[in-house]
């Protein structure tokens, strides 16, 4: 009895090791992100790899909309507990017309288009916020800012959405990047 | 306790919602999952946004049931495996409606998934692709051409600028725009400083000047032309090329494209992406079909069958409900009542077997009533038979025995109770002195059709028995012979006492009949000695003298005679005290050792103490050794045993005496007590009747042991006071 329950535990964890969505090779990356000072306040600017897998570059020549969800916070560091004192969410969606053979991006506000992919992952990978109030923040605390950016799946097409949850190729999302808040 | 049971149902019966209900509300909660989750999938729907959560409560909602038919299929495996009532027929029906419910759904769920992707495959062909493609390719060729031609105009309209100061750029663009129907036209330098511009919307101040990316590509490529949005989905051409022998000048020109050219594109576009995107969704769409199929699938199954568990459950309840019943009934518990808990056929049968129960409960009452008393009959007729003084022994039709009482054993001295289920004849081998009487008893039973007295005489081991018996065929109401009862009394003391009365009533009359002419008789012949012999002459008068001696001699000895039997007759005047036996023998034994008599006595350690006339048992005892000593013609050997004996939970003693003499034969014993027997030639006969009268008056018992054949033995049993030990 002990064997076999020891031989399904085994089998369980290989199935869910093997998954492929455990796989990261296509999850985007935050290289660097910092709150700029200027005169109207703060700004963060960050700077996201993405990589698109095989499967995803598919979709989007094939007309799949991709979105992803760039989320900046910045957090006051306590003993225990952060508090939040600032979060931003700024949606960005990518589409190829056909027609015109160009790579479409939409973020609040503004409409881009691009004659490759690379110039349209990097215009995203440039990330800036509005101004921040200055009062956000006190000299006296530290802070931490943190950015992930979140592939949205249910923008997907719905059959599309269930193999998104499952398969690696769709594992597009960045973890959360945080970084200290230089005084 | 019973009606608890019902009172629990009742209300459980109250609260719970009808299984029918439940069984609705579940069904419709599937049903409209599964809706959503269909509608979910279309893309104009709004329920698009919840697919992926309808997708995991409709997989949670099928892992759940899944869940719970397990637990039920386990649950009716152990029941299985416990052999309970009712577990065999669930299962039969279970597997009946799995069976029945899945070989369609499957076959259907087969051929669906068949039709759904050969649909789904038939969206595409060849032929399609290649119209997609060549639409694609004519708008594309349609608007570059456009853009060539707006690329020429435009450079014309930059050589037309060559050389000109700003005023006359200024001045001259103004003309340019009016023959080329652009929206706008602005000159810039490269640091992006409007020199001129002008536009068809006034309230456009500053021209659209070129952002970051459109820089970039303008110096790498010195020219820049691309459709790109406008305001209110229209589309424009964007063309931006240096003024020659200025590159540090640009010209832009917006070029509108005509609203319909914008629409087809835009549909052409639309269709292709679609088409595209469906391309490439294919497989994606016939798994996802597939998934919402088999939910659907799982779902109705496995709801089906967890409801099919809960509905076989209800049906087959009372059937369980009454094979436990049955099983308690064939275990003899008739107090089980089962709940009724509906009122079809079911509950027609539930409460019919209750009925049943109770009546066989009343009946197992009375019966258990009568059988109670015909016990108590039966106990009070075997106290009654055991204490019975006469003996009985029942037979069946074939004459084995059936019953015995204690009295047969008392009566016969053997333990009959050990022979029932054995015939007489059997009884007779083993005990073959009473062989004679039993089997005179045996073809009296089988001869006998009525009721038969008689009296059977045969040599017990306590000596001569007369036993009275009577027998009784018994009969059933048929007709038929079902046994017999034979019941038999010791009436030897009976018939005894009845001589001992007669030859006391034959004494006293000898003794007033006989004795009182004896005097006279022989005072007349005395007197006739003393007067005629001395007138007869000498030989007369010694004549008369021999007579008259004679008859006195004669009357003596008949005095004697009617005297003995006087003794005999007359009750004795005993005065008894308690001595001890084993004294009186010793000290009557020191008395006969000049006699020549060789005693040899066996007696227990100890005292045994009888309440006896000292006087009567010495001469019972010198009457034994007297017979004893006048039978024996070689050196008179006696054995003198004392033991102990229990009879009828009495304690006796028992003193038997052995001689070496010639014996008695069967017939001296039959009568050897009665009085007149003798084998001597002198004697009255009247020793051994004293003994047994003197015996018999101290409440004890005196018999041939007919088992010693080296001489005569006679053993006496007397009441014992105490065996007391030294």
């Amino acid at each position: 009895m002990d064997k076999l329950k020891l031989l399904s535990c085994s089998v369980l964890l290989w199935g869910l090791w093997s998954i492929p969505g455990f796989a990261d090779d296509f999850a985007a990356k935050v290289r660097t992100a910092k709150l700029v000072e200027n005169p109207n306040g703060y700004s963060v600017n960050a700077d996201i790899a993405y990589h698109l897998s095989p499967t995803a570059q598919e979709a989007l020549l094939k007309g799949v909309a991709l979105a992803w969800d760039v989320f900046i916070e910045i957090n006051r560091t306590g003993l225990l507990l952060n508090s939040r004192v600032y979060q931003k969410k700024i949606p960005y969606i990518l589409q190829f017309h056909a027609l015109l053979n160009q790579y479409e991006v939409k973020s609040p506000g503004q409409l881009e288009m691009f004659l490759s992919l690379n110039a349209a992952l990097n215009f995203m990978a440039a990330v800036q916020t509005h101004a921040i109030d200055k009062n956000l923040l006190n000299n006296n605390d530290s802070y931490q800012l943190a950015v992930k950016t979140e592939f949205n799946r249910e923008f997907l097409p719905v059959p599309l959405r269930p193999v998104a949850y499952l398969d690696g190729q769709w594992f597009l999302s960045s973890a959360w990047f945080v970084w200290p808040i230089q005084k | 306790m019973v009606s608890f049971q019902r009172l629990v149902c009742m209300a459980y019966s109250k609260i719970k919602l009808p299984a029918s209900v439940s069984i609705f509300i579940l069904f419709g909660f599937v049903l409209l999952s599964l809706q959503l989750m269909s509608s979910a999938t279309q893309e104009s729907s709004q329920l698009g946004e919840m697919y992926s959560w309808l997708l995991v409560i409709n997989t949670i909602g099928s892992i759940i049931l899944l869940g719970l038919v397990a637990i039920n299929a386990y649950s009716l495996i152990r029941e299985l495996k416990k052999k309970e009532a009712g577990s065999r027929l669930t299962t039969r029906m279970v597997s009946l409606f799995v069976l029945l419910a899945l070989a369609p759904a499957a076959i259907v769920f087969y051929f669906s998934v068949q039709f759904l992707h050969q649909g789904i495959d038939s969206w595409f062909n060849v032929e399609i692709d290649r119209a997609m493609d060549d639409a694609l390719e004519l708008s594309q060729t349609s608007l570059a051409q456009r853009m060539n031609w707006h690329i020429k105009q435009t450079r014309q309209m930059a050589g037309q600028l060559q050389n000109k100061s700003e005023t006359g750029i200024a001045l001259e663009i103004g003309s340019l725009w009016n023959d080329s129907g652009a929206i706008e036209i602005a000159v810039f330098t490269s640091q992006g400083q409007i020199l001129a511009s002008t536009s068809t919307n006034p309230s456009d101040i500053l021209p659209h000047l070129p952002d970051e990316q459109i820089w970039l590509q303008l110096r790498q490529n010195k020219e820049y032309f691309a459709y790109n949005p406008g305001e209110n989905d229209e589309m424009l051409v964007r063309i931006i090329v240096p003024i020659q022998r200025d590159q540090s000048r640009y010209l832009q020109v917006l070029y509108p494209v005509p609203v319909r050219v914008t629409d087809l594109a835009d549909s052409i576009e639309f269709a292709f992406i679609r088409y595209q995107e469906m391309t490439f969704l294919r497989d994606s769409l016939k798994t996802s079909f597939s998934l919402i199929l088999l939910l659907v699938l799982l779902l109705s199954m496995l709801a089906a069958i967890w409801v099919a568990f809960i509905s076989i459950r209800n049906i087959v309840a009372p059937v369980k409900e009454l094979v436990k019943g049955t099983q308690a009934v064939a275990e003899g518990d008739y107090q089980q009542q089962l709940p009724v808990m509906s009122q079809d056929e079911l509950g027609f049968l539930v409460e019919s077997f209750n009925q049943m129960t109770k009546r066989i409960a009343r009946s197992r009452d009375e019966t258990r009533s009568a059988g109670l008393e015909v016990e108590n009959q039966r106990a009070y007729l075997e106290t009654i038979l055991a204490n019975l003084t006469a003996g009985v022994i029942s037979f069946d039709a074939s004459f084995y025995i059936r019953t015995v009482n204690q009295a047969a054993y008392r009566i016969l001295h053997i333990p009959v109770s050990h022979f029932v289920g054995q015939t007489l004849q059997t009884l007779a081998t083993k005990h073959t002195d009473l062989a004679e009487m039993l089997s005179s008893i045996q073809q009296l039973l089988e001869k006998a059709e009525d009721i038969w007295e008689q009296r059977i005489v045969f040599l017990g081991p306590n000596g001569r028995q007369e036993l009275l018996c009577r027998g009784t065929p018994l009969f059933l109401q048929n007709g038929s012979r079902m046994g017999a009862v034979v019941v038999f009394d010791d009436v030897t003391d009976l018939i005894q006492a009845q001589k001992n009365a007669a030859w006391g009533e034959v004494a006293r009359r000898l003794a007033h009949e006989i004795k009182n002419p004896l005097t006279p008789i022989q005072l007349s012949a005395e007197r006739l000695q003393h007067k005629l012999a001395k007138e007869l002459p000498e030989t007369s008068a010694e004549f008369l003298q021999r007579g008259t001696r004679t008859i006195v001699q004669q009357v003596e000895a008949m005095k004697r005679m009617v005297d003995d039997f006087s003794e005999y007759a007359r009750p004795s005047k005993k005065q008894v005290e308690i001595i001890n036996l084993i004294e009186l023998l010793q000290e009557l034994l020191a008395l006969y050792t000049p006699s020549g008599i060789v005693f040899k006595s066996s007696f227990p350690a100890g005292q045994v103490l009888v309440e006896v006339d000292p006087v009567s048992i010495r001469q019972v005892l010198h009457n034994l050794f007297k017979n004893a000593q006048e039978a024996t013609n070689t050196p008179c050997h006696i054995d003198i045993k004392i033991s102990k004996a229990i009879r009828n939970n009495v304690e006796y003693v028992e003193l038997a005496v052995y001689d070496n003499g010639s014996g008695l034969n069967t017939e001296q014993i039959e009568t050897i007590f009665d009085p007149y027997v003798t084998s001597k030639n002198k004697g009255t006969g009247l020793g051994l009747a004293i003994v047994k009268k003197i015996i018999e008056e101290h409440g004890g018992a005196i018999w041939v042991d007919t088992s010693y054949n080296d001489g005569a033995g006679f053993v006496i049993q007397l009441p014992v006071f105490e065996f007391r030990n030294t």
